[in-house]
């Protein structure tokens, strides 16, 4: 079963420009005002994806750990600041705090994947360690977004209920103890959907980018059990510590809700 | 003196946010009747002094106590806020009962099922309704069932905003019956907001007039 990659000639690459006249032929036909953003979307695609694709050539083959330390912690950066972003429940939110619940699941999860279970040589490997904690951070980033903004959520149409709790002497922790669990459920539940259908409904993209690679299907499952399974801890780590350094965001230092929760959405 | 609040100096209102400074002291057994129209910052006194939202200045004082010196959770599970609108949990009337037993602060006191049928029956509430769910009662039920979770966990004072609103007149003198008997010769005290003029069997009335007091700044 020797077989390789089959490269896309940059005429080819071009060609694929007829796949976006489709999308935006319907665009304009139903007049669903989403030329512009296709176009500047597909701008993006090339230009990003072209920029990315130098700059792993280049840092996988200095491939210095301070390096890859400094991009997985931007990339992190970015992550966090995406991850607030997209909860439209959540206004004013430090992204300090999703930043270190971020970093800190991705290096536990990606340092145990990269260190114990894959062990390259070395073991900081950047062509390993990249898109290991690439995949670790997207999936951890929308996981963490969707609890953010399912505990927000609900602690606000909950608000009477939590400030009933407190007039009876609860602690911050009892009055939400119940919303934080249905938060990082919120969270987790993509994941674990993910890990029922995976295989059945659609191949994920590694396991795809392996096998288009050239890589035995076997070899590719493998790869893909392990990458399933670090994904689930990483967005469950994350989820618990953002929710856990969150949730006293809610409260003030006496223990009373912040007036915020207590009124309507603006 | 059980309960007094001194100077207290809050803001309230939403369109037009207003100031107002008041003080007043209860002894064990009194009831004090906040008055005033409504948008007089009636609510906002009972959830500034039950801690529920800060206020720029003032002291309170519970059985001799600086409020400072206790925790907040400490402090409102002895000076209860009841709001007007009725607030349940999930679960039967039963399980509504239990729960504020179950928070740690309140860890020993005893949740004693016989003592709540029996307040349930003084307030007009029938027995078939112990395991019904709680969201499907009516609104009278709902802030009946309120005011027995409320008098349950025994607070030493017991702030009610409006706790007849919803009531019909049987109910209503049913309620002060019970509350007078809770006051009765014990080291409690009651705050109430209250519209009308009928207090029923209350005893050691005072009052306090918001709307007099209007002006501290």
């Amino acid at each position: 079963m020797e077989t390789s990659t089959i490269p896309i000639s940059n005429f080819q690459l071009a060609f694929s420009i007829i796949l976006i006249l489709i999308a935006g032929g319907i665009s304009s036909f139903l007049k669903l005002g989403l030329l512009k953003p296709l176009i500047w979307g597909t701008v993006r695609t090339f230009v990003q994806l072209t920029l990315v694709g130098y700059a792993l050539t280049y840092i996988f083959k200095i491939n210095n750990f301070l390096l890859i330390t400094v991009i997985v912690t931007l990339m992190c950066y970015i992550a966090s600041r995406t991850s607030v972003k997209r909860a439209p429940n959540v206004h004013d939110y430090p992204s300090v705090l999703s930043f270190v619940s971020l970093w800190a699941s991705t290096f536990l999860v990606g340092s145990i994947v990269t260190v114990l279970i894959i062990s390259p040589e070395p073991w900081y490997s950047a062509r390993i360690v990249i898109p290991i904690f690439g995949m670790i951070l997207g999936n951890t980033m929308n996981g963490i977004s969707l609890s953010l903004d399912r505990l927000y959520g609900e602690t606000r149409s909950r608000s009477a209920e939590i400030e009933t709790l407190l007039t009876f002497g609860a602690t911050p922790w009892e009055a939400v103890r119940f919303n934080v669990r249905e938060a990082i459920r919120a969270g987790m539940t993509p994941t674990i959907n993910s890990l029922m259908v995976v295989g059945l409904v659609s191949l994920p993209g590694m396991m795809t980018g392996q096998i288009l690679g050239g890589a035995d299907p076997r070899e590719a499952v493998r790869y893909q059990i392990v990458v399933m399974l670090m994904i689930a801890a990483a967005v469950a780590i994350g989820c618990l510590m953002l929710v856990g350094l969150s949730y006293k965001r809610l409260f003030n230092s006496d223990g009373a809700l912040q007036p915020f929760v207590l009124k309507s959405r603006k | 003196m059980l309960f007094a609040f001194k100077n207290i100096t809050y803001s309230f209102g939403f369109a037009q946010i207003r100031q107002m400074t008041v003080s007043a002291t209860l002894n064990s057994g009194q009831v004090l009747i906040i008055r005033g129209p409504s948008g007089a910052g009636k609510s906002t006194l009972l959830r500034v002094l039950a801690r529920l939202q800060p206020c720029a200045d003032g002291e309170v004082f519970l059985q001799g106590r600086n409020w400072s010196q206790i925790p907040g959770t400490v402090w409102r599970s002895k000076v209860h806020y009841l709001a007007q609108k009725p607030v349940l949990f999930d679960g039967t009337v039963a399980d509504n009962l239990v729960r504020p037993f179950e928070i740690r602060v309140n860890s020993k006191k005893k949740f004693d099922p016989h003592l709540a049928k029996k307040k349930m029956q003084e307030l007009l509430l029938a027995d078939d309704l112990w395991e019904q769910d709680a969201r499907t009662l009516s609104g009278g039920e709902a802030a009946r069932l309120a005011l027995i979770r409320a008098l349950l966990t025994d607070p030493e004072i017991i702030m009610l905003d409006e706790p007849t609103a919803a009531l019909d007149e049987r109910s209503r003198d049913a309620f002060y019956a019970v509350l007078s008997r809770w006051l009765a010769g014990r080291d409690k005290a009651a705050i109430l907001i209250s519209h009308n003029n009928e207090y029923g069997h209350l005893s050691c009335i005072s009052f306090l007039d918001l709307a007099a007091s209007r002006g501290g700044e």
